[in-house]
């Protein structure tokens, strides 16, 4: 009971998220239209109260299995920046259409809450970003599903309902996301269990220390690898991509960004988390810890695959929606990267060299300013494409759409320049540190990993031959936004706040780049991702011991 | 004034922006010839302050850095020591005292800049600072190059100096008649200006590189200028073709600027000239060494068209007659001769090499002179002369005759300019007509043109007393001693070449004349029309006119004047002995009773020969062209080989053009099929990929799920192998 207890002390921000959702519930059903228009603002209120109670109240967990405890903290922090972001991107998208709500007023009919889905919709978004931020202070398990389901399951209900118009696009692409889901839910719980079953454990401190005294057995790696697999749905890695572009095509826009950024996000946190878990073979060199052989082949092939596939179909691919689909897959491959020397290095780094400049060989590091640096990008490009709609009423999702954008909506063609550059990889903007940091990081993976030196330098040049290929489809997209013959096809959609956003979006991509360590971005991810308050290992092991006993009496078996 | 002497390739790069400038006002163009003649005509007298200057190479004290070298000449007897002494009584006592008793020492002074390019370098190992180049200038080690923007004032440069701007001034004079109306003028007179700076930086440089630059720089306004008509096929080939060829000799000559870094460590003449090995004799020379000059060689028999790179310059003739006068004539290709010249402490190092170099000089001269014998062309006469005339400069460095190669470059620059612009005003007068098949007793309308392009072929023919005469018999006798004094029979074969050459020289010089100017009055205009408005263009249409006497005909008297006299006074009056003596170039003259005679010999034979040639061109061509036809009709194998021109462009053609050609359409497909076909493919791979997948994306629920169970059988799979 304490334990739980002293686990709620960590909770403030989730729970304060949790009273806005219910806000938002009750703002969005209200009888009064002006009330229920204000819940996008409800939304953002609670992410701002929020933020403050995180900044207010919130604390280091010091008995972070990884000593990572300070990325808790830097990823509630972002997901709630970038909610907010994605907020100003989604607001409208559930309004009923003018015409109908100004038909139905004339007739007289009453407010009908069956009619109206602001409520659900903005309630699920702040209840799927609690799902990351829980994601984010896992150290269990069981507590790692429920906040991964937490974080899916409001998305599928966000995608059904998100459009009025080919509602029935969005509901079936709604059932695919929903059932696939549900599937790849099943395999990363299966992992659980075997993890379980290796170690006896749910809980991420006895489970490392478990395998650290004992060595990771073939079901551990079994176990972690399911999981590790299982959790690629949530950030459309291969071999769980599948239902990406159908997904994103499906969805709303706005969904659309949503589902770019929150459950990769959380998928993301659950893999740095997951793959920190088996650390037991010992690097002959240099004495630090690594992961098992058969993972880091596994998750370098799931990360060489990923990226190729992603690129090589946004290259083949005509609509814009799951170009940018595509393009959400191939970071997923370079973020994988990352992940993949992050817990190595993480951990030894520090050891090794207390006053060591490691923002360059910090995969972890790398990969939580990847993510940002991603979510920016990515969301100022939906937020273009969701700040314009056709003369027909349909959403932008062809290149002829945005032809010649640059001279009917400059402002936005600025936006999409900068997140689309950003997307490739360009100095200055943020899109660039981000890549240098991964590639900086794998490279000194290799360096000092020489049993990998190979894989590791491969990975490297594979990302830079996968971001030259990228360069293909995402400079034809602002080639024709600037210099394609118009067509006249697009009118700005009547929501200025995803104006708003789509321009904030920019702004932060290119404020946060610069050059290498320049930008609080970078300062932040890398104070994050080094190991600042590690437990004395000794008294964690006794620790660790004690309650393992404990566990074993009441252990069935 | 020598300081200022620095100045005149700058003025002349003013000239040249200013004319540029001007090219973008076309209502202000008329006025770049004007800033161009200023400019040169300021390096002229920049030029004579420096020559009249009491700091003068001949007697340098007081300036910033002097470069002494010493020569060595130790086949000298006693009687030449005499000869050069006054070259003893210029030089500093101070810089003298290692020097053995008989060497003599030419010395030029060397005014530097910063030094503009740095390749390498080596750090001081108590003092931690890195210095660029190697200030040791030891050959053995050589740790880096430094190249300064420096100039290098000696005899021959001063000669250089006064034939570039001085010849350079009165030509561009001429062109602003000449040019009077063309819409290109502005960017004529800017070329022609870049073209002196480029010339005159070529001569003052103080090292090969910076030489190399001018070298370049005179190698594009010849291309520029050449190609001035660029509307014209022929041309724009034709300024390609001397692009092209010069690149060839180019080649050779860097690798000879590569070889003097690798020997010597420097690029500066001071330092190649007083480097051991050169300044010494009896040194056994590395390979290296050795094929200098030979690079060298290749460098300036491209630019100053030698055997086998001598056919850019007939087709150079495509451009503006001032350009033929000034670039093609008088000075750029003569750019060869001075970098033989001034390298001649390297040259005469290696004997061999001056050897080939007056062997190629010898039969360029007489096959170039045999070409212009059948050439129907009124330029063409001419620049196969000039080939021919070239010959005779580099038979003359050959010959260790120094002074009588740069002797002849400043005579030929005088009456070559004067008969190019002579050639000018008939084509001017005749609206562009060349062939002279076409032309006859144009003295009645051209009196003055008439006599003062007899004066030039005068000169050029080598009639006694000329310019001409004094200077080619230098070269003639020169060649003659060495084979007698030496025995060597190459050089008596060489001897009569010069000779059998100095009779067609003054045949073919007057077949030219006589046909253009005696004999009955028969001409035909050309289309071309040169000054639109020129008062005097009605006159076009019916019959050719006398020039104008400003700006054309006055500067052509001058010229003519110099045709006459510059050879005595260079010659004669031993001007350019001085100038040479104080030189690099300086090379022993041979006094002795033996060579005396040969000389005096010389110059009645050749006397003679020139009087013979001019007196069968008469009896063959003036006003009785039947005889011409009938000593024709009996050579007509020989004349109809020499009208094509030995057909050595079509040789040329066939054996190198064509084959290169066939090669690079070759290399072409290979490149198209093989390597581009292979860049594609890498381009297209990942679209393959793309497509290949694609139909994984079908859109179908069960195939996604089946898609991701397979994969996550697939890993299981990989894991039962990994583990």
């Amino acid at each position: 009971m304490e334990a739980i207890l002293d686990k709620l002390s960590h909770l403030w921000p989730e729970i304060t998220m949790l009273i806005g959702a219910c806000a938002c519930l009750i703002a969005g059903l209200s009888s009064k239209q002006v009330v229920r228009k204000a819940t996008p603002g409800v939304a953002m209120a609670t992410l701002v109260a929020s933020g403050v109670v995180l900044l207010a109240f919130g604390r280091t967990d010091t008995s972070h299995f990884l000593g990572l405890g300070a990325m808790a903290a830097y990823l509630k922090l972002a997901v709630l920046a970038m909610g907010l972001l994605l907020v100003f991107v989604a607001t409208g998208t559930v309004d009923r259409l003018k015409q109908v709500v100004a038909a139905e007023a004339r007739e007289g009919k009453a407010f009908e809450p069956g009619d109206d889905f602001r409520a659900e919709f903005f309630a699920f978004m702040l209840f799927s970003l609690t799902g990351v931020m829980l994601t984010a202070g896992a150290s269990d398990l069981v507590w790692l599903f429920l906040a991964l389901e937490l974080t899916s399951l409001p998305t599928y209900v966000m995608v059904a309902t998100s459009r009025d118009r080919d509602g029935a696009l969005a509901q079936e692409s709604a059932v695919k996301y929903f059932f696939l889901g549900a599937l790849s839910a099943a395999v990363f719980l299966y992992g659980f269990t075997l993890i379980y079953g290796a170690t006896g454990f749910t809980e991420f401190n006895q489970i490392a220390a478990h395998v650290q005294e004992n060595g990771a057995s073939p079901l551990m790696i079994l176990g972690v690898t399911l999981s590790v697999v299982g959790v690629c749905f949530k950030i459309a890695a291969v071999p769980m991509h599948f239902y990406t572009a159908d997904v994103y095509q499906g969805a709303a826009t706005p969904v659309t960004a949503f589902l770019a950024f929150v459950p990769k996000a959380a998928g993301m946190i659950a893999l740095i988390a997951l793959l920190g878990l088996p650390l037991s073979d010992v690097n002959s060199e240099t004495g630090a810890i690594q992961l098992p052989e058969p993972l880091v082949y596994l998750v370098a092939l799931i990360a060489a695959v990923t990226m190729t596939v992603g690129n090589a179909l946004g290259l083949v691919q005509t609509n814009l929606k799951r170009v940018l689909a595509y393009s959400s897959i191939a970071h997923s491959g370079y973020m994988l990267v990352g992940i993949l020397v992050g817990p190595m290095l993480a951990r030894s780094l520090m050891e090794a060299n207390p006053d060591a400049d490691t923002s360059l060989s910090n995969g972890t590091a790398a990969v939580l300013f990847y993510l940002i640096a991603y979510g920016l990008s990515t969301v100022g490009a939906f937020a273009v494409l969701g700040s314009l709609e056709r003369k027909d009423g349909g959403e932008v999702q062809s290149y002829d759409d945005l032809a010649g954008m640059r001279l009917r909506h400059p402002f936005m063609a600025g936006v999409l320049l900068v997140s689309v550059i950003s997307l490739v990889g360009l100095p200055p903007l943020v899109g660039f540190i981000g890549k240098l940091y991964l590639i900086g990081s794998a490279y000194a993976a290799g360096t000092s990993d020489a049993g990998h030196a190979g894989l590791y330098r491969g990975l490297v040049v594979l990302l830079i031959l996968n971001s030259a290929m990228s360069a293909g489809y995402y400079l034809r997209i602002v080639g024709t936004a600037f210099f394609g013959e118009d067509k006249g096809q697009t009118v700005e959609a009547g929501v200025p706040l995803r104006r708003v956003g789509g321009i904030l979006a920019a702004l932060a991509s290119i404020a946060l780049g610069g050059y290498p360590n320049a930008g609080a971005l970078a300062k932040a991810a890398k104070e994050a991702a080094e190991p600042t308050d590690r437990v004395e290992p000794a008294a964690e092991h006794e620790d660790a011991k004690e309650r393992q006993s404990a566990f074993r009496l009441s252990d069935p078996y | 004034m020598l300081e200022t002497a620095v100045y005149i390739p700058w003025i002349a790069a003013l000239g040249a922006l200013v004319c540029g400038v001007l090219c973008l006002m076309p209502s202000l163009k008329h006025y770049a010839g004007p800033v161009c003649v200023v400019s040169i005509l300021a390096g002229f007298v920049l030029s004579v302050g420096a020559f009249m200057d009491p700091g003068h190479p001949l007697d340098a004290h007081g300036h910033e850095q002097h470069a002494p070298w010493t020569h060595q000449h130790d086949k000298q007897s006693s009687e030449e020591a005499e000869d050069t002494s006054h070259n003893e009584t210029h030089t500093h006592v101070g810089d003298k005292t290692d020097h053995h008793d008989d060497s003599k020492i030419a010395e030029g002074v060397v005014i530097r800049t910063k030094p503009w390019i740095y390749v390498g370098g080596y750090e001081d190992s108590k003092t931690g600072q890195y210095t660029y180049g190697d200030p040791t200038h030891d050959p053995e080690d050589t740790h880096g190059l430094t190249i300064a923007y420096g100039y290098y004032f000696d005899g021959l440069t001063m000669a250089m100096l006064l034939v570039i701007t001085g010849i350079g001034s009165l030509i561009a004079i001429y062109a602003m008649g000449y040019m009077k109306g063309d819409p290109g003028v502005a960017r004529f007179f800017s070329a022609m200006a870049l073209f002196i700076f480029a010339m005159t930086t070529l001569v003052m440089a103080d090292n090969l590189v910076l030489l190399f630059l001018g070298w370049e720089g005179v190698g594009l306004c010849s291309y520029l200028l050449i190609g001035y008509y660029y509307g014209k096929d022929s041309a724009v080939a034709a300024a390609k073709k001397a692009f092209i060829v010069n690149r060839i000799g180019d080649f050779g000559f860097l690798i000879g600027i590569f070889l003097c870094f690798q020997q010597f460590g420097s690029t500066d003449f001071a330092v190649i000239f007083s480097d051991p090995r050169i300044a010494e004799d009896g040194v056994a020379l590395p390979f290296a060494i050795q094929a200098i000059p030979f690079c060298l060689m290749i460098g300036a028999f491209g630019k100053s068209a030698q055997i086998p790179l001598f056919v850019w310059l007939p087709d150079a003739m495509a451009g503006p007659t001032p350009v033929s006068a000034l670039v093609h004539a008088a000075t750029m290709v003569t750019a060869g001769v001075y970098l033989i010249a001034r390298m001649m402490p390297v040259f005469s190092a290696v004997p061999e090499s001056l050897t080939v170099v007056a062997v190629v000089g010898g039969f360029t001269a007489l096959f170039a002179g045999t070409i212009a014998l059948c050439s129907n062309d009124l330029k063409g006469v001419f620049a196969y002369s000039t080939v021919s005339q070239l010959g005779y400069m580099f038979l003359g460095l050959g010959a260790a005759s120094t002074v009588g190669a740069v002797s002849h470059l400043a005579t030929h620059a005088f009456f070559k300019a004067l008969l190019f612009l002579t050639a000018g005003s008939v084509m001017h007068a005749l609206a562009g007509t060349l062939d002279i098949r076409k032309m006859g007793g144009m003295g009645k309308h051209m009196p003055v043109t008439k006599w003062l392009m007899f004066v030039g072929c005068l000169a050029l023919a080598g009639f006694p007393l000329t310019a001409g005469f004094f200077s080619k018999d230098e070269i003639i006798a020169a060649t003659w001693i060495v084979g007698i004094e030496e025995g060597s029979g190459l050089f008596i074969l060489l001897g009569i070449l010069a000779l059998v050459t100095a009779v067609l020289t003054a045949f073919y010089t007057f077949r030219l004349w006589f046909i253009v100017f005696s004999g009955e009055t028969r001409y035909e205009m050309g289309d071309e029309h040169h000054s639109e408005d020129d008062a005097h263009d009605d006159h076009h249409a019916h019959e050719p006119h006398e020039m104008p006497w400003w700006p054309m005909n006055a500067p052509l008297i001058l010229l003519a004047i110099g045709s006459v006299v510059s050879g005595f006074i260079l010659v004669k009056k031993g001007v350019m002995v001085k100038l040479i003596a104080a030189s690099s170039a300086n090379l022993p003259i041979l006094h002795n009773p033996t060579a005396d005679t040969i000389h005096v010999l010389m110059m009645i034979i050749s006397g003679i020969l020139a009087v013979g040639g001019i007196f069968f061109a008469y009896v063959f061509y003036s006003n009785n062209a039947a005889r011409a036809k009938i000593v024709a009709n009996l050579f007509k194998g020989p004349v109809a080989l020499l009208q094509g021109k030995y057909f050595i462009d079509e040789f040329y053609d066939r054996v190198i053009v064509r084959p290169l050609f066939i090669t690079g359409q070759v290399l072409y497909l290979i490149d198209q099929l093989v390597i581009h076909a292979t860049i594609m493919s890498f381009g297209w791979a990942p679209r393959l990929i793309g497509r290949s997948v694609q139909p994984t994306q079908a859109g179908r629920l069960q195939g996604y799920g089946l898609g991701m169970v397979a994969g996550v059988a697939a890993i299981a799979l990989l894991l039962l192998f990994l583990l």
